[in-house]
């Protein structure tokens, strides 16, 4: 088993390389094109720079770790859609990751179904129905729903399916599926260990490059004045209720990815992962990274998960205080995150203006 | 007739229950527009002073009449440092809530650690009724519940003081203007709600046993009840926790306990999402 590991561990690098190459270069136009200095480009590059290198560096345990902190990086990045960029709170966000979760894990031990093609669209679909019914019922209607209903109305559902978890017993109740087994690409097993890690990595950084085109194009930019005046946007025209129910559902299959990932790397999945602890969890990663800042919600997350690991050993007990103490801080004084240390507002707003035209193209294409 | 009448009472004082639990969180919610996250670990802290008399040796009576004194300075110190700068913003309330509901909980849990500490009850036994015998301390809590339902309602609508509080949550400024000190009243309201939340948590201690997210069972129940009521008044929330418990506490008796307690929140989502406004629409008491 380790020797094979340590082959993986030289193949797959190479082959990453090429990738980051082509995302340090679009940071680079980036930069160019903008006048003055950009440091988010900086921040994202040195995650970038520091993932990449992470398991060459850390021990093997340490690289399951950070496989699972990438996991939970990709599901914060779908809250910080829905939140930080759309301003819909999600108090439930752990329903769509944790219900795909549950979904891959009846595939895997009712059809013996692992295929990685198979698996990550299924579970990204099942994230995205959820999504499109839960955000399509608190979402739509006649009249628009308040940013209370929504958030104890994800909140409910989310807690609802807690209770479904641990009541099915088709679901395995309180215990969960356990011993869910690996996911297989031909005749490939993905188990925990570098490969797992740099297969989360890779996945992360197309979604992040998604998202971050998504939230730069004008349905980015309709959304974050979405965030700051609802009826302003309204007033625009826009259908505003449609665009809430889109990002809504995006954010779900992104959680959904990200769902299916986290129960074929810890092999198990059990009802917390539905639940309302996983849920504030996700809310915790996004406010302490900053929220509206794609990578915020990423360095966030490895922030809370680091410190919680590094604490966990000494300090198990009182770490859930210091957490809230913490959490508490950042709210009350540093609301857009700990990445506002080093990023501007206009840079965390977004440029608009260099892709004017590109925008006017969209504006017309859109309906 | 006999099992008829037990379900009658188990529906009623489970009922009982959440709007006792509600009570605080339905004043906070309609009057400051705050939903309230700490709201469950105020109960949390109402049991645990219970607990923490009675394991000092005094009697559980103590301990449950100094927790709602002792969980209502804490809110007003509480509302005074922290809930204060939030009530522009909804949604930011809710997280600084919740940040120091995590706080309060997991102090408690470090407290008393992963165990299920159990209270006795101070009226033990039970009222016996022919054939039929009910707990009494049950029967305590149902009637202390209707005792603090009407004593709320008279302080909100009869004294002089719930005059100043309403006066100051709908209009402020106005409030300010006709020398009433908003800052002071907006304490006293959270204190009060606070308040209730630890009389309820040293109430209900004896029934459900100490364990550290004691509060968080109920507080997604609560805020179900405060929504399907109505925010915005007194009555609204309480009759909202009159349904939500009794329908919680009756379901499971014609059907299977997993679809009941699902089919419990189904239900209130979509009544509230027909209904916004809630049960009882309208502000004042």
């Amino acid at each position: 088993m380790p020797k094979s590991m340590g082959a993986v561990k030289q193949a797959i690098p190479a082959e990453i390389g090429g990738e980051a190459d082509v995302a340090m270069a679009s940071s680079g136009t980036a930069v160019q094109t903008a006048a003055g200095r950009k440091i988010l480009p900086i921040v994202e590059g040195v995650v970038l720079v520091a993932a990449l290198a992470a398991p060459l560096v850390l021990q093997d345990y340490l690289t399951v770790f950070a496989t699972r902190v990438i996991i939970l990086a990709l599901f914060a990045l779908s809250f910080d859609l829905v939140w930080g960029y759309a301003g819909i709170m999600s108090f439930g966000q752990a329903l769509f990751f944790g219900s795909a979760g549950y979904g891959v894990a009846l595939l895997a031990r009712d059809l013996d179904i692992t295929n990685i093609l198979l698996v990550l669209p299924a579970g990204t679909i099942i994230g995205l129905t959820f999504a499109l019914l839960l955000g399509g019922f608190l979402l739509l209607g006649r009249h628009p729903s308040s940013v209370i209903f929504v958030s104890l109305g994800t909140l409910t559902g989310s807690y609802a399916a807690d209770r479904l978890a641990r009541g099915w017993y088709y679901l395995g109740g309180q215990n969960g599926i356990p011993s869910i087994s690996s996911m297989t690409l031909g005749g490939y097993e993905f188990s925990e260990g570098p490969s797992f890690y740099y297969l989360v990595l890779g996945i992360l950084i197309v979604v992040y490059l998604l998202c971050r085109f998504l939230v730069r194009s004008q349905f980015g930019l309709a959304l974050a004045g979405l965030r700051e005046n609802e009826q302003r946007i309204a007033f625009f025209g826009y259908k505003v209720q449609h665009l809430k129910a889109i990002i809504f559902a995006i954010g779900g299959a992104i959680a959904g990815l990200a769902g299916s990932l986290y129960a074929f790397h810890e092999g198990f999945v059990w009802p917390n992962m539905v639940g309302v602890v996983v849920s504030t969890q996700v809310v915790l990663y996004v406010l302490f990274g900053g929220s509206g800042t794609l990578i915020g919600a990423v360095i966030g997350t490895v922030i809370v998960e680091g410190v919680s690991f590094w604490l966990s050993d000494n300090y198990r007990d009182i770490w859930p205080i210091i957490l809230g103490v913490l959490l508490l801080l950042v709210i009350l004084f540093r609301p857009l995150g700990l990445i506002s240390f080093v990023l501007g507002e206009r840079e965390r707003v977004g440029s608009f203006g260099a892709k004017a035209k590109e925008g006017v193209k969209e504006k017309r294409n859109a309906p | 007739m006999a099992n008829a009448f037990v379900a009658a009472f188990e529906i009623l004082s489970f009922g009982a229950i959440i709007v006792l639990i509600v009570l605080g969180l339905g004043i906070i919610a309609s009057m400051m527009g705050i939903f309230n996250f700490a709201q469950g670990e105020f109960v949390l802290l109402g049991a645990y002073i219970t607990y923490l008399a009675y394991a000092k040796g005094m009697p559980i009576w103590v301990g449950m009449v100094a927790a709602p004194f002792v969980v209502g300075a804490l809110g007003f110190v509480l509302e005074a440092l922290i809930i204060r700068r939030f009530y522009a913003a909804p949604i930011v309330a809710m997280l600084g809530t919740y940040a120091l509901g995590l706080i309060i909980r997991e102090s408690v849990r470090g407290l008393i650690g992963g165990f299920y500490l159990t209270v006795p009850e101070p009226i033990g036994g039970s009222i016996d009724i022919g054939t039929m015998h009910i707990s009494a301390w049950r029967f305590t809590i149902i009637v202390i519940t209707l005792l603090v339902m009407v004593g709320c309602y008279l302080l909100l609508s009869r004294t002089n003081f719930g005059l100043r509080m309403r006066a100051t949550l709908e209009n402020p400024s106005l409030a300010r203007a006709s020398g009433i000190s908003t800052p002071l009243m907006y304490g006293a309201t959270f204190a009060f709600g606070s308040a209730l939340a630890g009389l309820a948590g040293a109430l209900i201690v004896p029934v459900f046993s100490l364990y550290a997210d004691l509060g968080i069972r109920f507080l997604i129940q609560g805020f179900v009840a405060v929504m399907v009521g109505g925010v915005g008044s007194f009555i609204g929330p309480v009759a909202g926790a009159g349904v939500i418990g009794t329908l919680s506490a009756a379901l499971p008796w014609i059907m299977a306990p997993v679809v009941a307690d699902v089919l419990v929140f189904v239900l209130a989502i979509a009544f509230i999402k027909f209904r916004p406004q809630g049960l009882i629409a309208g502000k004042g008491v």
